[in-house]
């Protein structure tokens, strides 16, 4: 296929508004995985955009668009970079093309070759156009291409069950802690057993006045210490200043007052204070939990003027205690007495302004968390019902029907409020509005019906709640306090089985990934050819079963240092491919010995061995040994070996014929046993006896099978004529030429020969000075030649196309040598002079050089 | 008989010991993460074929490694003696920090010992290998051998023996997402005698 064909392969994978303006197929993707992985770079533009697609292809080259899936998707917006720099150890070959889109990055490597200026011409085409533009590109069309879940993505972006993106190479640490975390608390109810913890909730706003009483008729006065306290008071100060600046001296009064008055059975230690203007709330703790007490944040939220000054808002405490998070909140919501809406929307402010920052962690809001108290002034009234009927009814301790008129109770049941929020029974008299000093209702002209203004609120699972009270006799503000004493069961880690549990998560989250590993069966590892006999083709199929869950990409890869990953006389289709979950892929192992492997296997270079490594992507390597015995052939033999060899080559043993080969450079005639091989001889004089008038001879090719028949007859030795027709044997004739470990001309002469091809004189100089064994050969096909040619009339042979046929065979070009990319017209050029070369010898008389010797 | 590189893997990675398992033919690799002085590294660990004709091709997978842990198995002294080789190949192939961490396999078959504790660890000694002896099959050890590895990778890391930037260090380094600690996860490869 050529780069228009793959072009237009590639094109089909867009829409044909997108138009593929330059590709790449060699790319190597390296960044982010360091994985080599081979992809192909697309451009693709749209209008006036265009962006870098990455694309992995199942086959190469691509067959069909199907084979093709986009992987990454870089818009050349504004914030798209690219930077190229060579590979300092192969600066001519190899190219790294770093690209940067939206803080993305991604390296390739890319093997130097004339397209890839074409393709980043077009890439910085692409970048000065877009920045010559005054505003950033939408990239509209590329929304189709992001974020797909189907197979496309796949290879690139894992998914675990779980949902979790997960790739392979690049350790997802972070995501796997996510996960860590979402799977033990599944399994919470494993490793925690819980305890129960009392817990005091107080309120009272304290208009405006210094703790000049004593607190205990309302901190202290249960049979048992609580474990917590949580104390909150409004109005501590209504001056100007404290409203401006948020500065007074009654916070420490009022704080020292709670440390003053808490249970003397037990000790406790301040967990946190926080204040905002006259709000203030106080959390304590026993000191023997506060080892336990993790994570300790509060914020304040301001409702008041303009929805933000701190006359109004509420105050807020979270913690840790042991693996129960709790939010305490204070709070004091807008007065005025039809204003219940207003109250509602500072309820929804402080839920939704606060926030509590915790390093390294998301912001918490008040509903993240486990257990919630909410206390204060929250200023709900009694509207509907007149003032007088109020104290009436209210006086005699019959609360339930005015209850059903309190606002709070009626905006709460609707949801409006505190939704989600417990109240207990209130079984307590209206908290204000009192004469200060005194238990009488208020008695100012504004004759307000009294109102539980102040109240507390819980959410959470397993709270119980033991009393709910007002504290009349703390009489020197016009409200009463309030106070709640709940049983809240929290949760403890028994450190011993969370360790168990953690440990089973981990070891199943590894052997998850261990699993994902990709994992197939190989049929088998060992492929023995047998015996391989010159130019017979052997062909071995192994299967390959993906039996992971997910598509596998296999290649054979190269061992260390070597060129390609398998032996030269070993063909491996196909060599890479992706395959599906459960599916299989035969790979066929083909074995040929041809001229250029032959001699190496005699001369004991090489052999029929090879470990091949089938590397899967993101997975194990599994080397499959090849195995053959090598039929050793007198095709392949150097000339030099063959004229020593006194019986058919199979005869001769195979350590023997490697000395042979080896030394063939001392290979001297009067020790020698023929003057040219018998092999030559024989299928020369068969073809002088038989053939010389067989019409289009040296032309019309043999039979395959003739020729290995043929192959044989010489290898074996026999007594019965050679098999097969004239042409067979013409055919293998050449063949055997063709295939000597050196050429019968030695290369190094080849360009003299090249230079003397117009001057008979110096081509018989030359042919004078060839090895011996090789000037006999070539003299000796010269001569049998000359004598064809006589026969032309029959055979149809004229001496232009045996000079060519024989000139490419005398005159072999040195497949070692790394060749200079030849045009076309300079190899007719040297073709032409190895034919004048040989024409010489089939036209004159050269017999003084035969009688020479 | 191979002297139980595979088990010791599986054993790291699954917690169990796989009496049956298959002849690796290849190179195969599992990964853990786990936990040195409180940061997550991921450890990809390669297990490689251990026979001989398979050493040629084996040799390619030492590069960049930032660790090897080279097995013989305590009741052959054949494997035992197959060491010195085979600790000149990783030397020869790794880097100079490569960390290198012998196991005497097998010490569950103490009345089958071939090869005693403190010639082995005499020989770890002189060459400056890491040693302990170690059964995949009741895991002893195991778990301690490729942590004190993983341990000693860090460690190298932090005192900048190992450098990170080089290609073939055997180590990546993962940016952290916003408010993780880092991850750097080394690569261990598992060699053989046997
Ligand atoms: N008793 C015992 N046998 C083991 C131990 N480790 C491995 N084996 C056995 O040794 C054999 C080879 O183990 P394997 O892991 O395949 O060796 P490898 O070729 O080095 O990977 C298997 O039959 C295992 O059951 C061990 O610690 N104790
Ligand atoms: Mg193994």
């Amino acid at each position: 296929m050529n780069h228009d064909e793959i072009k237009s392969v590639v094109q089909e994978k867009f829409l044909s508004s997108e138009r593929v303006t330059a590709f790449l197929c060699d790319a190597k993707v390296l960044h982010p995985d360091w994985v080599k992985k081979d992809r192909l770079l697309a451009i693709v533009e749209f209008g006036d955009e265009k962006a870098v697609f990455c694309l992995f292809t199942s086959c190469y080259p691509p067959k069909s668009f199907t084979d093709l899936s986009i992987e990454i998707v870089l818009p050349i917006d504004k914030s798209f970079k690219c930077e190229i720099d060579n590979k300092p150890s192969d600066p001519e070959a190899i190219l790294y093309l770093n690209l940067q889109s939206r803080n993305n990055k991604y390296k390739f490597e890319i093997q130097m070759t004339p397209r890839v200026d074409n393709f980043v011409d077009d890439l910085f085409r692409g970048i000065e156009a877009v920045n010559n533009v005054p505003t950033q590109p939408e990239f509209v069309w590329l929304k189709k291409y992001h974020g797909r879940n189907d197979n496309d993505i796949l290879t690139h972006t894992m998914v675990l069950p779980g949902g979790v993106p997960h790739t392979q190479s690049s350790a997802p640490v972070a995501i796997r802690e996510s996960l860590i975390k979402h799977k033990m608390s599944d399994k919470e109810y494993e490793y925690t057993f819980t305890k129960r913890f009392t817990i005091f909730c107080g309120t009272w706003n304290v208009n405006d006045k210094s703790p000049v009483i004593p607190l205990k008729g309302w901190l202290s006065i249960d049979k048992e210490p609580p474990d917590i306290y949580a104390v909150g008071f409004q109005e501590l100060d209504l001056s100007k200043e404290t409203f401006l600046f948020d500065q007074t001296m009654r916070e420490d009064e009022w704080y020292n007052a709670v440390i003053n008055y808490v249970d003397k059975r037990a000790k406790y230690v301040k967990v946190e204070k926080v204040r905002l203007v006259g709000m203030m709330l106080i959390i304590l703790i026993k000191e023997k939990h506060f080892s336990h007490v993790r994570n300790v944040v509060c914020d304040t939220v301001g409702t008041g003027i303009m929805g933000k000054m701190g006359n109004k808002g509420g105050v807020s405490i979270r913690f840790d205690l042991h693996s129960t998070s709790l939010c305490f909140v204070n709070s004091h919501l807008a007065a005025h007495v039809e204003e219940y809406e207003r109250r509602n929307q500072d309820f929804r402010d402080i839920c939704n302004r606060t926030r509590f920052i915790q390093p390294n962690q998301l912001p918490k809001g008040i509903k993240d968390h486990d257990h919630i108290y909410w206390l204060g002034d929250l200023n709900y009234r009694i509207t509907e019902l007149d003032p007088t009927t109020v104290k009436k009814l209210v006086n005699n301790n019959d609360f339930g029907p005015v209850l059903e008129w309190d606002q709070l109770k009626q905006q709460h049941k609707c949801n409006n409020v505190f939704a989600g929020y417990i109240e207990g029974d209130i079984m307590f008299k209206p908290t204000y509005k009192y004469d200060p000093g005194t238990d009488n209702w208020d008695s100012s002209e504004k004759n307000r019906a009294p109102a539980w203004c102040d109240r507390i609120f819980w959410k959470g699972d397993k709270i119980v709640q033991l009393a709910y009270r007002s504290h009349p006799s703390l009489n020197i503000s016009d409200h009463k306090p309030v106070s709640a004493i709940f049983n809240s069961a929290i949760k403890i880690i028994d450190e011993e089985k969370y360790r168990k549990v953690y440990e089973e998560v981990i070891k199943q989250l590894d052997k998850m990934e261990n699993e994902l590993i990709p994992q197939v069966k190989v049929d088998r590892t060992e492929i023995d050819f047998g015996t391989v006999q010159y130019l017979e083709l052997q062909v071995r199929t192994i299967t390959i079963t993906n039996i992971g869950k997910l598509p596998v990409e296999f290649e054979f890869i190269k061992k260390l240092d070597e060129a390609s990953f398998c032996k030269e006389w070993l063909i491996v289709e196909p060599y890479k491919k992706c395959i599906c979950a459960e599916e299989t892929c035969e790979i066929q192992l083909k074995v040929l010995i041809n001229k250029t492997s032959a001699c190496k296997m005699n001369a004991g270079t090489d052999k029929l061995y090879d470990i091949l490594v089938l590397h899967l992507y993101g997975g194990k390597d599994i080397f499959i040994t090849i195995n053959g015995t090598y039929q050793r052939s007198s095709f392949g033999c150097s000339i030099e070996v063959l004229v020593n060899l006194n019986m058919p080559i199979k005869e001769v043993p195979v350590g023997k014929l490697i000395e042979l080969e080896n030394k063939r450079d001392q290979c001297v005639s009067n020790q020698s046993t023929y003057s040219i091989p018998k092999e030559i001889w024989f299928l020369v004089d068969h073809i002088y006896l038989h053939g010389l008038k067989e019409p289009n001879l040296f032309e019309q090719p043999g039979f395959h099978s003739e020729i290995l028949q043929i192959r044989d007859w010489l290898d074996n030795g026999s007594v019965d004529p050679i098999p097969g027709s004239i042409h067979s044997v013409a055919e293998a004739l050449l063949l055997l030429l063709e295939s000597t470990a050196d050429p019968i001309i030695p290369y190094n002469l080849q360009s003299v020969c090249l230079r003397a091809s117009a001057n008979y004189l110096q081509c018989k100089q030359i042919v004078m000075e060839l090895p011996e064994f090789r000037k006999n050969v070539f003299l000796y096909l010269c001569e049998f030649l000359q004598e064809a040619l006589q026969h032309s009339a029959e055979n149809g042979l004229d001496s232009k196309t045996l000079s060519t046929l024989f000139g490419a065979i005398f005159l072999r070009d040195n497949p070692n040598q790394i060749q200079e990319p030849q045009s076309r017209i300079n190899k007719q050029v040297i073709d032409k002079k190895k034919a004048q070369f040989v024409y010489h010898f089939l036209v004159n008389d050269h017999s003084d050089l035969i009688f020479s010797r | 008989m191979g002297v139980g590189k595979s088990c010791l893997l599986h054993q790291f990675t699954d917690k169990k010991f796989m009496a049956d398992c298959p002849h690796t033919i290849g190179v195969e690799f599992g990964t853990r993460i786990i936990e040195v002085a409180g940061q997550k590294i991921k450890l990809q660990i390669w297990d490689t074929a251990g026979q001989e004709r398979f050493r040629a091709v084996t040799r390619s997978y030492y590069r960049g490694a930032a660790g090897a842990l080279m097995v013989y198995d305590i009741t052959r002294r054949s494997t035992y003696n197959h060491l010195s080789s085979w600790l000149t190949d990783t030397r020869n192939l790794t880097n100079p920090s490569t960390v290198i961490f012998l196991i005497g396999n097998k010490s569950d078959l103490d009345a089958q010992r071939d090869v005693t504790y403190e010639e082995a660890k005499q020989f770890a000694d002189e060459n400056g290998l890491m040693f302990v002896e170690a059964s995949a099959k009741t895991g002893q050890n195991v778990e301690e051998a490729f942590l004190e590895t993983a341990k000693k990778i860090y460690q190298s890391i932090q005192d900048g023996r190992l450098d990170l930037n080089a290609a073939e260090s055997g180590v990546q380094h993962k940016p952290a997402s916003p408010g993780r600690p880092l991850a750097a996860p080394p690569a261990a490869r598992d060699n053989c005698a046997c």
